[in-house]
């Protein structure tokens, strides 16, 4: 069966089972390894994606869900020459420790920063992260981060 | 054997209505159910349960997304997921437990997909947030088959669940509008992001003087399958919206729980936890009142 969707702006068919991970499709089939399979029970957030533009577990996701949806991974949302303005707040807090976490916070952080998404305030940051674990760093450097790019935001 | 991967990998049906739906489930066989946000279905080998044969998508029947609100009732399609339920019943005093419950179920890209039918129709998931708030909100649910329609309460269809979703879709949920204030108590272990240890939801009717009428409260998370307290609700009718005093009352009539044992929490710290969240709910209807 082939499923046709499209990732990071490119139209992709998938010959797959309907019910493969999304998360595999994009690793195994795509190469996009940003999305890392960590729990594959939807609790850590490290295959984030979004999903027509909506934060989504694609460990979770079977690929036939994905059928005709606009799928952005870390890759497309980021970039190493001229760096995003989340990224570049999480490089300038210093909030990147071991780095495990961060392709998903990354998908999380666009999502919440981006214009009348969430509250710039400390506690609704954390609660948009309430899937996204990190085991190194605390949080707080990450969520100064956020709400640097939330003021900054034109 | 029980338990194994099938040989072959599910197929998966994409229906646009749900006469479609229906035809799709009868077709592939008693081994077909139905695939919602699949945020269950997904873990399914995790807990070693393995794939069904054949899957039938509900998230293109248009009618299953369904929320209409009329001054008597609240209509919810089976497919509306946990954030547009919460925002759609933001402000909405009567059904604040269930506004509560989907909003702070797990997390919010698993809110995002997870439905309010793959929230009652889980087998074996006892920390469904939705079904105790539904219980205490006195919930009509209404099944789709091959060849009739029902309207079952939700009491009811907990405890026939696996013969009346036989080939058959939960299509909605129907709420009574009452008027009266309700509050979904939750304990998580951690503050957010993981199942509640124990849930306690009540809705009731406070008379002139702020004393409880009658009540509806229902346990979630405990045993198997949530259930109402009713000894608690009649043993609460008349006092006061005091927390205290609740929780002391909920506190000599918890013998009749079972708890059940699992990693993250033994059987009697569920129970024991239980007088607690009697308190919080009262005093959240307290600030309703
Ligand atoms: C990380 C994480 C944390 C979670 N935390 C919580 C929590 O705190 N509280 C909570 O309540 N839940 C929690 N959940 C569970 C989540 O709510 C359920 O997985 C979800 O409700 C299932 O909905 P779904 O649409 O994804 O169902 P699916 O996985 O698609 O289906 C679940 C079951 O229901 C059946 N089904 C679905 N829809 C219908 C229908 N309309 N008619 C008949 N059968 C149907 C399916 O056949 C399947 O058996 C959590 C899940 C995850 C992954
Ligand atoms: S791997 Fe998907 S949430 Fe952990
Ligand atoms: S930086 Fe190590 S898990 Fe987040």
């Amino acid at each position: 069966m082939t499923i046709r969707l499209t990732v990071n702006g490119e139209e992709r068919d998938i010959a797959a089972a309907p019910m493969t991970p999304l998360v595999d499709v994009l690793r195994d089939t795509l190469h996009l390894t940003g999305a890392k399979p960590v729990c594959r029970e939807g609790f850590c957030g490290a295959c984030m994606v979004l999903v027509d533009a909506v934060p989504t577990v694609s460990c979770l996701t079977p690929l036939v869900l994905a059928q005709g949806r606009d799928v952005e991974t870390v890759e497309g949302l980021t970039s190493a020459d001229s760096p995003m303005p989340v990224q570049a707040a999480l490089e300038e807090h210093d909030a990147v420790q071991c780095g495990m976490c961060f392709p998903g916070m990354v998908v999380t952080l666009t999502h919440l920063t981006t214009a009348g998404r969430c509250e710039p305030s400390r506690e609704a940051v954390k609660a948009g992260l309430v899937g996204n674990v990190c085991r190194c760093t605390g949080y707080e450097r990450i969520v100064d981060a956020a709400l640097a790019v939330m003021e900054d935001r034109p | 054997m029980p338990g194994m991967l099938p040989m072959t990998a599910p197929s998966v049906a994409m229906p646009t209505s749900l006469t479609e739906a229906l035809g799709a489930l009868a077709d592939h066989g008693p081994g077909a159910v139905p695939l919602a946000g699949g945020t269950w279905i997904m873990r399914s080998p995790l807990r070693r349960e393995g794939f069904a044969p054949a899957y039938v998508g509900l998230s293109r029947v248009a009618e299953l997304g369904k929320i209409n609100v009329t001054p008597d009732t609240i209509e919810i399609g089976a497919a509306v997921t946990h954030a547009r339920l919460a925002e759609a019943l933001e402000g909405l005093p009567e059904v604040a437990a269930l506004a509560f419950a989907a909003g702070n179920s797990a997390n919010p890209a698993i809110r995002n997909v997870a439905t309010l039918g793959g929230n009652l129709c889980a087998r074996g998931f006892a920390a469904a947030d939705l079904v105790p708030a539904l219980l205490c909100l006195d919930a009509l649910v209404e099944v789709a088959g091959a060849s009739a329609t029902n309207r079952v309460g939700l009491a009811d269809f907990l405890m026939h669940r696996d013969r009346l979703l036989q080939g058959s879709v939960l299509t909605r949920m129907i709420l009574p509008r009452c008027g009266r204030p309700s509050a979904h108590a939750r304990l998580p272990l951690r503050k957010a992001g993981d199942y509640p240890v124990a849930i306690v939801s009540m809705a009731a009717g406070i008379d002139g003087s702020g004393r409880i009428e009658t009540s509806r409260i229902a346990v979630g998370s405990v045993e198997p399958v949530a259930r109402r307290w009713t000894a608690l609700e009649d043993a609460l009718a008349g006092q006061p919206l005091d927390p205290a005093r609740a929780s002391d009352i909920a506190r000599s009539l918890t013998t009749g729980f079972s708890g059940r044992e699992a990693v993250e929490a033994p059987g009697w710290y569920r129970v024991q936890v239980l007088p607690t969240l009697v308190g919080r709910a009262v005093a959240a209807l307290a600030s309703q009142a």
